[in-house]
């Protein structure tokens, strides 16, 4: 449980919060790049930690992503026309750039120099492995480009979706690094989904249904590990990467691509699920992109022309009760995602954790609540930079291993769960 | 269109009607010190306003395996002012043992508690105690012999996370 206080805390991430102050310390992911495929296409309206802005990519190919609205009448830039390196509000004609600031006031004389005192509020908005990235704190701060392994490797290499979800991001973020759940709520998935099944892992999963845990604090976050038993005594070990203070890397499975989350929040009722795969050293497979396409493995299918799940709470996530109680789901919910965001959205907008009863196998969650408590006070008290903002923390791999019983995994398995150039990531 | 019962019902409006009533007892929860350093941290910590944890240490079986003599079993555990404390007494009264050990340290307290807990079928959890000067061997020495029998395993850098746990866990 956490008390009121710090559900709030962590929850609120809106301008002016704690948590919103920590997550303006990193670039985070906003639209896919195919979403301003073209010079002077149509912007794009975009939510972030409770601010309206506006993405555009002008005449000569820089993106932009200012404050949504005109700073005359307060209309919405999306009706904008993006003309001639700028965007120009339809109402009165006055035109911004891609930094927000006002190049033209057609009702001022321009020797007046009046445009050069309207500036939107406005964000760099940077290219990087098909994702358009941002940050939103104090410019003087801004960190290097992020250089997560996914968004670094050839475009051939990767798969990156987004969906929207109508909850916090926090309860969102804590699925993913909830390893006990895979084994009941995701089981009928293991030997069903393309983008998981024939590994020999899956066997040791299914066979061992109570895995034992480790959790260990890593540069960037957490490193958890679940592990099972193998063959001749030895230890089969998940291991999942959490770097802050919401990116989270899945264990890989056989031969299938590694994959993973960022959660971002859009206010705090609502968040982004970014999805990506990747193999570090080979080109995805049609085969594998063809089952990303159709919603298989991490990703979902959509409402058509949005980024809003088909299956959604507007349909009761298409819940298939035969399917339940044939077992083919184990919740009646079709697709690992949905699984998860069916159940996560149903704790309401923002969960109220004072009415939780954790256990041991929680602890991942605890510390990793307790590491983002302490970054935060660490922030607002000395001004440190959280852990995640340095590249070194972003050069991270989830490993699937088998060790000898007397083996720690952080030692063994020490180069698995970095990044390693030209190097196969671990798994089983 | 007609709203389905999921998205009514997921709503923050619908979240005020939760009914607030207390959903769980507290959990007898046994702490319990493997060496002299974890001691001194849980001493700290008991301080504390806690529903139902109970602070204990054994670590005179650490102290023992240094010694000659073997250590009897009555003084195998005691409660962190000095009291003697049945050890299948405590841990029959638990529902989740916790055990606090410190990086570089031995362990040697936790076989013996850990066969206790197995017997009777009380869950475990070890908490390693490491910290910026404790080298990632170390911890590894200490955890060793604990893996076994713990369903789960924490490596905290602070001593405040012993804090922030028992808390999460309603100790």
């Amino acid at each position: 449980m956490l008390s009121k206080e710090q559900n709030d805390l962590l929850t609120q991430t809106g301008p002016a919060t704690p948590m919103g102050r920590l997550f303006r310390c990193y670039w985070m992911p906003v639209l896919l790049a195919t979403e301003l495929p073209e010079n002077e296409c149509p912007p794009v309206r975009v939510k972030l930690l409770s601010e309206r802005l506006l993405a555009f990519r002008d005449t000569n190919g820089r993106y932009g992503l200012i404050d949504e609205f005109c700073a005359h009448r307060g209309v919405s830039l999306w009706f904008g026309r993006n003309e001639e390196c700028g965007l120009r509000c339809p109402y009165h004609g006055w035109k911004y750039d891609v930094t927000g600031q006002c190049i033209e006031v057609p009702s001022e004389p321009e020797e007046s120099g009046f445009a050069k005192k309207i500036k939107l509020k406005s964000y760099p908005l940077v290219e990087r492995g098909g994702v358009l990235w941002t940050y939103m704190g104090p410019p003087e701060q801004q960190p290097a480009l992020p250089e997560w392994e996914f968004a670094m490797v050839p475009p051939a290499q990767r798969f990156v979706s987004k969906r929207t979800q109508e909850n916090n991001w926090l309860q969102a973020m804590e699925g993913g690094i909830d390893s006990s759940h895979v084994s009941f709520l995701h089981r009928g998935n293991l030997n069903s989904d393309p983008l998981f099944k024939g590994a020999k892992g899956n066997q040791y999963n299914l066979s061992d249904p109570r895995p034992h845990f480790e959790v260990v604090e890593s540069p960037g976050g957490l490193y958890i590990g679940a592990r099972r038993n193998a063959e001749h005594g030895q230890y089969y070990w998940r291991i999942t990467q959490w770097v802050m203070p919401s990116f989270t890397m899945i264990p890989p499975r056989g031969d299938h691509p590694v994959h993973g989350h960022f959660w971002v929040p859009i206010d705090d009722e609502n968040c982004w699920t970014w999805n990506f795969d990747y193999k570090p050293t080979a080109p995805l497979s049609q085969a594998e992109v063809e089952a990303m396409r159709a919603g298989q493995g991490i990703h979902v299918t959509y409402v058509p022309g949005t980024f809003r799940p088909r299956a959604n709470k507007d349909n009761d996530y298409l819940i298939d009760r035969a399917a339940q109680k044939g077992g083919a789901t184990y919740s009646g919910v079709a697709g690992i995602a949905m699984q998860d965001a069916s159940l996560q959205e149903s704790m309401g907008p923002i969960v109220d954790r004072t009415k939780e009863n954790l256990v041991s196998t929680d602890n991942g969650i605890i510390m990793a609540r307790h590491r983002l408590l302490r970054a935060v006070k660490a922030l607002m008290e000395k001004d440190v930079t959280p852990p995640g903002v340095d590249l070194e923390h972003q050069r991270v791999r989830s490993a699937a291993v088998v060790l000898p019983p007397d083996k720690a995994y952080k030692d063994a398995a020490r180069d698995a769960l970095k990044v390693r150039a030209g190097v196969h990531h671990a798994s089983v | 269109m007609m709203r389905s019962e999921s998205a009514r019902m997921s709503s923050a409006a619908e979240a005020r009607f939760r009914i607030d009533a207390p959903n769980s007892t507290p959990r007898a929860i046994k702490v319990i010190a493997l060496d002299r350093p974890s001691e001194v941290a849980l001493k700290r910590i008991a301080q504390l306003p806690w529903n139902k944890a109970d602070f204990l240490t054994a670590s005179a079986l650490a102290g023992a395996a240094h010694s000659e003599g073997a250590l009897s079993v009555e003084h195998w555990l005691s409660d962190l002012v000095g009291r003697t404390k049945a050890l299948i007494q405590e841990i029959d009264g638990a529902d989740l043992v916790i055990m606090v050990a410190t990086a570089g340290e031995n362990a040697a307290g936790a076989s013996v508690i850990a066969e206790t807990c197995r017997l009777r079928g009380v869950m475990i959890t070890v908490l390693i105690r490491g910290s910026a000067s404790a080298s990632d061997d170390a911890a590894a020495r200490t955890l060793a012999p604990l893996r076994r029998d713990a369903l789960m395993v924490v490596v905290a850098s602070a001593d405040d996370y012993i804090v922030d746990m028992l808390t999460a866990l309603r100790a």
